[in-house]
Parts: C-alpha cells; sequence; structure tokens
C-alpha cells in the first residue's frame, strides 16, 4: 500500500466497558490504518456516547494531536445537556479536528425527533458542520433502538435541508433500512453509513441501487468492528472503481470537508 | 491514482480468495428469522451465491428446524439433496419417548450428516450434562460436532457441557447477534475446554487475529451465515487479519473439513 487513501468515516475512541478488546494506541492504530489503506478516520468518544453530558473533545484532540492529524473527531451533542455541549463545541470552532456533531438517541435516552435535538441543528446549520447519527432498526431485542428508527430524523431533515446528515449503521439490519434508504433518495443532503455488524447479504450492492454510490460512506464502528469486516466486502462487490473510490473515500470527503489529497503513511 | 489503488486492491482480495479453501459452516435454507429484508434462497440459488463468492463447499442447515420444529426442518434438509461437497447439520433435541420425526440421537447418521445443532433457549430444555447426556454421547460417538448460537446458551452452562463431554467438538457459533459484547466469556471458556472452536463470521472485532494467536488458529471455524448476511464480511476479516497463509488456510476451510472428517479437498 504506497499511499493511504480511504476514510473511515464511523469509528470511536477510548474505551468502553460492554466492548472487549485489546488496547490501541495511537501509533497502532495507525499502523492498522496503513496496512488497510486507511488514510483517515472520523470517530467520536465512547465515554460520552455511553454516559453523556459531554461533546468528549478532550481525549479526541489528544488522538488529533499525537496522529498528526489523521484522527478527526465529532463532538457529541447530549440532549441532555444541551448547554454544555454547545459551549464545548463552540470552543472548538476553527479546529480543524472537528469535522461534525455525532447523536446518538438510543445511548442518550432521547427520541431522535424529540425538540430538544433542535439546537444541535441550529448549530450545525449556523457553522457549515455535517450531523452523523446512531439509526436502526426496531428490536425486540434491544428496544432502546425505537429512539433512533429513521424516520424519526426527518421533521429535522426537512427543517434542515442545508445540514449534511449521515444516517449511521444505514439504519441497521432490520425495516429501519428501506427507512433509511428512503429518506437518502428523498433528501439531497442524506447520506447512508454502514458501520457495525450490517454484514446483510449484497447490502452493497443494494444500497448503491437503492440510493447511489454518491450518498453512501465507508464506516466501520471501530473499535466495536474492525474495517477489515467491511473493506473486502466493498472492493469485491460488483461495482465500478469510480463507485468504490466514491464510497471509500470521495463521499466522505464531501461531508466532512475533507481536502481531496491522500496522506502519506505514518511510518 | 485513487482508483488505480483501488484497482490493486481489489486484485489482491480476488487472488487471495481463490488460493483459500473456503468451506462454509453457515449455510442457511428456509426463511431468515430476524432479518426481514433478507431473501430466502432455494438451495441451487444459495450455493450458487457461495460459489460466486468462493466458497467451495460447506454445512446447510433450515431455518425451519428452529423457528418449527427440529423434526420438520430436518425433514426439509433431508429432501434437499446436497450435492457433493456440502452435507447437513441437524438440529436436535434431548430425545424423549414416542417423539416423531428425524432427529439425531439413535440411529447412526446418514453420510450427508455432518453435525447437529442444538436451540437451548428456543426449545426449552437446559444446557446441561445431565439432559444432554444421550446426545452428547451419540455425537462423540459419531465423531460429530455440535453447533450452538452464542445466544442460546449460558457460558457456564457451555463450560459444564465442554467439561462433561471433553471428546465432543463444540463449535460455537457467532450469529444471529454479533458475539463481541460476549469475548471475555468466550476466552474464558476457550481456555478451559480445549474442545470449543468458533465460527467466526461475527467475530468482527479483531478478536480473530489475537485469540487465534493465543490459542492457535484450529480453534476457528468459517461460517459465512449465509442468506441474511454476507460470506465477503468474514472472507475480509481471514483476509486481512494478518496471520499467516497457513492459519488462514486452517481458518477458512481446514478447520471444519477436519472437524466433520473430510479430507482436505
Amino acid at each position: 500500500m504506497s499511499q493511504p487513501f480511504i476514510i473511515d468515516s464511523h469509528t470511536h475512541i477510548g474505551l468502553y466497558g460492554r466492548l472487549p478488546c485489546p488496547e490501541m494506541s495511537v501509533p497502532e492504530r495507525l499502523a492498522m490504518m496503513d496496512r488497510l489503506g486507511i488514510a483517515l478516520a472520523i470517530g467520536s468518544d465512547q465515554e460520552a456516547l455511553a454516559e453523556g453530558g459531554h461533546a468528549g473533545l478532550t481525549l479526541a484532540r489528544r488522538a488529533y494531536e499525537e496522529s498528526r492529524g489523521r484522527l478527526l473527531a465529532q463532538g457529541i451533542f447530549d440532549p441532555r445537556a444541551a448547554n454544555r455541549c454547545l459551549g464545548e463545541l463552540n470552543d472548538a470552532l476553527g479546529w480543524a479536528g472537528l469535522r461534525g456533531l455525532k447523536i446518538h438517541p438510543t445511548m442518550h435516552a432521547t427520541p431522535a425527533d424529540a425538540p430538544s435535538y433542535a439546537p444541535a441543528w441550529h448549530f450545525a446549520a449556523a457553522h457549515d458542520l455535517p450531523i452523523m447519527t446512531h439509526s436502526w432498526s426496531a428490536s425486540a431485542h434491544n428496544p432502546a433502538q425505537a429512539l433512533s428508527t429513521p424516520e424519526r430524523f426527518e421533521p429535522f431533515i426537512k427543517q434542515f435541508p442545508g445540514v449534511r446528515f449521515v444516517l449511521g449503521h444505514a439504519g441497521g439490519r432490520g425495516r429501519g433500512r428501506a427507512e433509511a434508504v428512503r429518506l437518502a433518495r428523498t433528501y439531497s443532503n442524506v447520506y447512508l453509513d454502514f458501520a457495525g455488524d450490517i454484514f446483510c447479504h449484497r447490502l452493497i450492492e443494494n444500497l448503491v441501487a437503492g440510493v447511489t454510490a454518491k450518498k453512501i460512506l465507508f464506516g466501520s464502528d471501530f473499535p466495536w468492528l474492525r474495517p477489515e469486516a467491511h473493506l473486502t466486502r466493498v472492493l469485491l462487490a460488483p461495482l465500478s472503481t469510480a463507485e468504490q473510490a466514491d464510497i471509500l473515500r470521495h463521499n466522505a470527503a464531501r461531508v466532512y470537508k475533507i481536502e481531496e489529497t491522500p496522506c502519506s503513511p505514518s511510518t | 491514482m485513487i482508483e488505480q489503488q483501488i484497482i490493486r486492491m481489489v486484485e489482491a482480495r480476488r487472488q487471495a480468495v481463490a488460493r483459500l479453501p473456503w468451506c462454509d459452516a453457515g449455510l442457511w435454507l428456509g426463511a431468515p428469522e430476524g432479518f426481514p429484508l433478507a431473501e430466502e434462497l432455494r438451495l441451487d440459488a444459495l450455493l450458487d451465491q457461495a460459489k460466486t463468492c468462493g466458497i467451495r463447499g460447506g454445512l446447510v442447515s433450515h431455518w425451519l428446524g428452529k423457528t418449527v420444529s427440529p423434526q420438520v426442518g430436518n425433514a426439509a434438509l433431508e429432501v434437499a439433496a446436497l450435492p457433493p461437497g456440502c452435507f447437513a447439520v441437524l438440529t436436535g433435541l434431548p430425545l424423549t419417548p414416542g417423539e416423531a420425526g428425524p432427529l439425531p440421537g439413535s440411529a447412526p447418521p446418514p453420510p450427508w450428516v455432518k453435525g447437529v445443532r442444538i436451540f437451548p433457549r428456543a426449545h426449552e430444555f437446559p444446557l446441561t450434562p445431565w439432559c444432554l447426556r444421550g446426545l452428547c454421547s451419540w455425537l462423540t460417538a459419531h465423531a460429530l460436532p455440535l453447533f450452538i448460537w452464542h445466544t442460546e446458551l449460558q457460558w457456564s452452562d457451555l463450560h459444564s457441557v465442554a467439561r462433561a463431554f471433553p471428546q465432543l467438538a463444540i463449535v460455537v457459533e457467532s450469529q444471529p447477534l454479533k458475539i463481541i459484547y460476549h469475548v471475555r466469556a468466550l476466552w474464558a471458556v476457550m481456555q478451559e475446554c480445549p474442545n470449543i472452536s468458533v465460527e467466526i463470521s461475527n467475530l468482527a472485532n479483531g478478536a480473530l487475529t489475537w485469540m487465534a494467536s493465543h490459542f492457535g488458529s484450529q480453534r476457528f471455524v468459517f461460517g459465512s451465515f449465509l442468506p441474511a448476511n454476507d460470506p465477503l464480511v468474514p472472507m475480509g476479516m481471514v483476509i486481512d487479519s494478518g496471520l499467516s497463509e497457513t492459519d488462514q488456510a486452517l481458518i477458512a476451510g481446514g478447520n471444519l473439513r477436519r472437524l466433520i472428517g473430510e479430507a482436505a479437498r
């Protein structure tokens, strides 16, 4: 691999007790990224997602510095702590590491269509930042996923057509995915990523058929899931090279306003 | 330039897929439960999809064995007429007198059967040595592996059964929900019980690499969970695992063929 170019648009930093995996230093993570051809990863703080209450940018700033700009950040907006999150996000404006907002209605126990999310959308619109959200299908296994079903986001998507909006996990494995595809087809500002264990057969080609390759972002959900799980299914999917390039890099570059220059490996 | 790199990456993966001896522990007939957007495939379409991905054979199971009854699922497999290189995994139960239908555990298994899967939670029986003694003894006597989804077990129960039947090969399957929350338990039970292997289709958090480095690659079995899931996911996990070519070949197919008594093809 001469020059990594892929953008992993859905990752996390920090530890999380439910997820057993070996700790990985920033250099180790960069080595993994180099091996797989990944130039940049955009991530959010796991502790701020799980516990809420703040934007989770302290660890993100360290990761950005240590990685020399290869580990980018989404600041978390928890509607239960809107003022603190917006304050931290406001302080981070102008920091090159900040590439957008992350919301997680399921973990933050707030339905995605709740008015308390409005400040995040206003903030994103005012500062030309994208929002990426957790989205999933209604689930008997995990009833809280009902807070993040794609159709719940539609009122805000309509109200803020200028905010680039990414439905993380593309609505999950169930009926939510059909809703996510509908939203991405209907609204020019809606994108999908297939991070997580959305390992469904023919997913990539079906998403491309449903919304075009211009609307799909490569994402792993690292460290929950590894990029290795998703890379081959993109590379061996029946797509053109141009479509693969869109999914692996160009779409994320457009959504997160990343310059179209692949980076150098870490070593 | 990016396009040229993609072309090189595609070619490297095509070559890796072609050189590894993929044998799939998780090919499924019937309507996938819990995957409403998944398409049920007939046997010829299922095997065609597998072949398209480079899979050269494997074990076929039937959803009806879980969702309706083991007897119905096993009967559906019996009439499916599996081609050479493909074998069935029957659904098993702790036998009680007078149960009709093709259940494993009494007569010798037919040659087209190479394993048994149990669903203790779905079928309401305890995963314990005292309840499963007959089935586990029969499996051991016929050198057939026992398959079980991680969502169907309590880890301490699995530990008890694996210790009670040390000659029984047990394959813990990582579907239908991700197993990554349970990797601590999986790690510990594999440490304690050398007769436990793991099917990898949803072991997607990198544990394949570090667990195989610790336990040896012979404890890991390729499965796709097709048609609910995409075989290219676990294939990519193997190809990009960083493990040696020998280890990759064992995980891709060598280990499963050993477990079911089939020579490498």
